[in-house]
C-alpha cells in the first residue's frame, strides 16, 4: 500500500505541473522487498518463503521529448532534441529546458525565476534590451543584427529534478543536433490520458492491497476467537 | 497523509492565476497600447522518501508582458499617436509620480498642455500654443510637434532595460521598478506614428486555446485531489 501511496503522490505532482514548460513526467517501477525463508527452529524443516511486500525500487524523470508549442515570444525558447540550458543558481549551476525567458533589472537573460542563463563560456548574457533579439537554431544570440553570445547547452548524466524546472546532474558536451527554437516553448512531458489510467489502476491497487489487510485481520481474529472457545 | 493532495493543490492555484490572467487580457483586447501577461510555470521542490523523489507540486511565475507590438489603427485624431518601436512615454501623474505608457490617445486639456487621456501631463511638458486647432498639429516620427510650420514641442521616448519588470498600475501605465532598471531616454526606441493608435497585442484566438487548456488542466488537478481523497478513505476502512 505504501508503494501505491508514493506512486499516487507523483501522479498528483505530474497533474499539478501539466502545464509546466520543459516538465517531465514521473515514472517508477515497483519491485517485491527479498523473501525471507522462514525454517522451523526446534526441527530446522523449511516452512516457506515469506514476501515482505513491494515498495518504488526505481524512479526517475521520463526525458523523452514533449510537443513544442507556438507563443510568438522572441524570447519563448524550445529545445528539439536532448540537451539543457545552463542556469546560474546561489548553489551553483543548475539545467532547465524550460525556455520560457526574460530579462532582469541589469539587462541580463534570465529564467522566469530571475535566474541568470549562461552562454557557452559559462558566463551571463546581457542583451539590454528585448527589441530585436533573435535567437538561431544553434543557439547564437544577436541584437540588433550584432552578434553577443551563444546560449550554453549541455547532456546531463542522471538528471535529479530540484524544483523550479532546474535539474541537478553532471553536465556534459553540447548535444549534437539539438535545435533552439524561438518563439516556442516545450511543453510539459506530462500526458494526461497516461496519468488519469495510472492513477486509477493504482488507487484500484491500492483498493485490493486494503482487502488483502482486512482479510488477513479477519482471519488472525478468527483464530483468536477460536483460541478463546477452546480455552 | 499523502502529500499529494497539496501537490495537486497547488497545480490547481497555478492554474488559476494563468485563468486570471488570460481573463485579463481578454478583457483588455480593446484597450490602446495594452500587453498581453505572460505566465510562466515551475515544479516545486522535491522531497525523498524511501529512495522515490516526490514532488510538491506547482507554481505560477510571473515573466512580465508580452512586448510584441499591437497592431496600428488609423484613429483619424491629429492627436493621438502610436509608438512603433519599443520605447514608452513617460507621464507624470496627477500625485506627482513618474511613470511610463504606450497609450498615446492624447488630448489637450483646458490650459493647451497635451495630456493622456486620463489627464496625465507629459514628462517633459508639451504646451501648444493657445487657440491650436486640432487639425493644425503635426508629428513627425521624430516626436517633433509642429503647429502650422512652427516647432511646438517634442515628444520625447524613453527605454528600460527590461520591459517585462514594469509594474502595471492600471489607465495604461507602468511604473519602473528595480527589476525593470531605469528609465533612460532613447530616440532611437521608436518612430511616432500620428493619427494612429496602437491596439492591444492580446491575440484572441490564443487566449482562448490557452483558456480551455488552463481549464482542463485545473480539472486534471482536481481530479487528483478527489483520488488522493480516496485514498484516504480506503485506509480508513481497514478497520470497519
Amino acid at each position: 500500500m505504501l508503494a501505491e501511496l508514493a506512486r499516487q503522490d507523483q501522479i498528483a505532482n505530474d497533474l499539478a505541473n501539466g502545464s509546466t514548460p520543459g516538465y517531465k513526467a514521473d515514472r517508477s517501477a515497483q519491485g517485491s522487498f527479498g523473501e525471507m525463508l522462514l525454517v522451523n527452529r526446534a526441527t530446522g524443516a523449511e516452512v516457506g518463503p515469506l514476501g515482505m511486500g513491494a515498495a518504488v525500487t526505481t524512479a526517475r524523470a521520463d526525458m523523452s521529448q514533449a510537443a513544442l508549442r507556438e507563443t510568438g515570444e522572441p524570447l519563448d525558447l524550445a529545445l528539439e532534441g536532448p540537451g539543457f540550458l545552463t542556469v546560474q543558481t546561489p548553489s551553483g549551476a543548475r539545467y532547465t529546458r524550460d525556455g520560457q525567458l526574460m530579462l532582469d533589472g541589469q539587462g541580463r537573460l534570465a529564467t522566469d525565476s530571475g535566474l541568470p542563463v549562461l552562454d557557452d563560456k559559462g558566463g551571463t548574457i546581457r542583451l539590454g534590451t528585448t527589441a530585436d533579439v533573435t535567437v538561431s537554431a544553434d543557439g547564437r544570440i544577436t541584437v540588433g543584427g550584432r552578434a553577443v553570445a551563444r546560449l550554453g547547452l549541455v547532456t546531463l548524466t542522471d538528471p535529479v529534478k530540484q524544483g523550479d524546472s532546474l535539474f541537478a546532474g553532471t553536465a556534459g558536451a553540447r548535444p549534437d543536433g539539438t535545435a533552439i527554437r524561438s518563439g516556442f516553448l516545450e511543453g510539459s512531458g506530462v500526458d494526461a490520458a497516461r496519468a488519469m489510467v495510472d492513477m486509477m489502476t493504482s488507487l484500484r491497487a491500492f483498493e485490493a492491497q486494503q482487502r488483502v489487510v482486512r482479510a488477513i485481520d479477519e482471519t488472525l481474529q478468527k483464530g483468536i476467537s477460536a483460541g478463546s472457545v477452546s480455552g | 497523509m499523502p502529500i499529494g493532495i497539496y501537490a495537486a493543490a497547488s497545480g490547481m492555484a497555478a492554474q488559476q492565476v494563468k485563468l486570471d490572467a488570460i481573463a485579463n487580457d481578454l478583457a483588455n483586447t480593446g484597450t490602446a497600447g495594452y500587453k498581453g501577461v505572460r505566465v510562466g510555470f515551475a515544479d516545486l521542490v522535491y522531497t525523498e522518501r524511501g529512495g522515490v523523489q516526490i514532488g510538491s507540486g506547482a507554481t505560477a511565475v510571473d515573466a512580465g508582458r508580452s512586448m510584441r507590438q499591437g497592431t496600428m489603427t488609423p484613429s483619424g485624431d491629429p492627436l493621438s499617436v502610436a509608438i512603433d518601436g519599443r520605447g514608452y512615454f513617460q507621464v507624470r501623474q496627477a500625485d506627482g509620480t513618474a511613470a511610463l505608457t504606450r497609450d498615446g490617445s492624447f488630448r489637450l486639456d483646458a490650459k493647451g498642455e497635451l495630456v493622456t487621456a486620463t489627464g496625465a501631463r507629459m514628462v517633459p511638458p508639451v504646451t501648444l500654443p493657445a487657440g491650436t486647432a486640432q487639425e493644425d498639429v503635426a508629428i513627425g516620427p521624430d516626436g517633433t510637434i509642429t503647429v502650422k510650420g512652427a516647432a511646438a514641442g517634442k515628444l520625447a521616448l524613453v527605454e528600460v532595460p527590461a520591459p517585462e519588470g514594469l509594474r502595471a498600475l492600471g489607465d495604461n501605465l507602468f511604473a519602473v521598478t528595480t527589476a525593470s532598471g531605469a528609465a533612460k531616454p532613447a530616440a532611437a526606441a521608436g518612430e511616432i506614428r500620428q493619427g494612429m493608435l496602437e491596439g492591444s497585442n492580446v491575440d484572441v484566438a490564443t487566449s482562448m486555446v490557452e483558456l480551455m487548456a488552463a481549464q482542463r488542466s485545473f480539472e486534471l488537478a482536481s481530479r487528483a485531489i478527489r483520488t488522493q481523497d480516496q485514498l484516504m478513505e480506503i485506509a480508513n476502512g481497514i478497520r470497519s
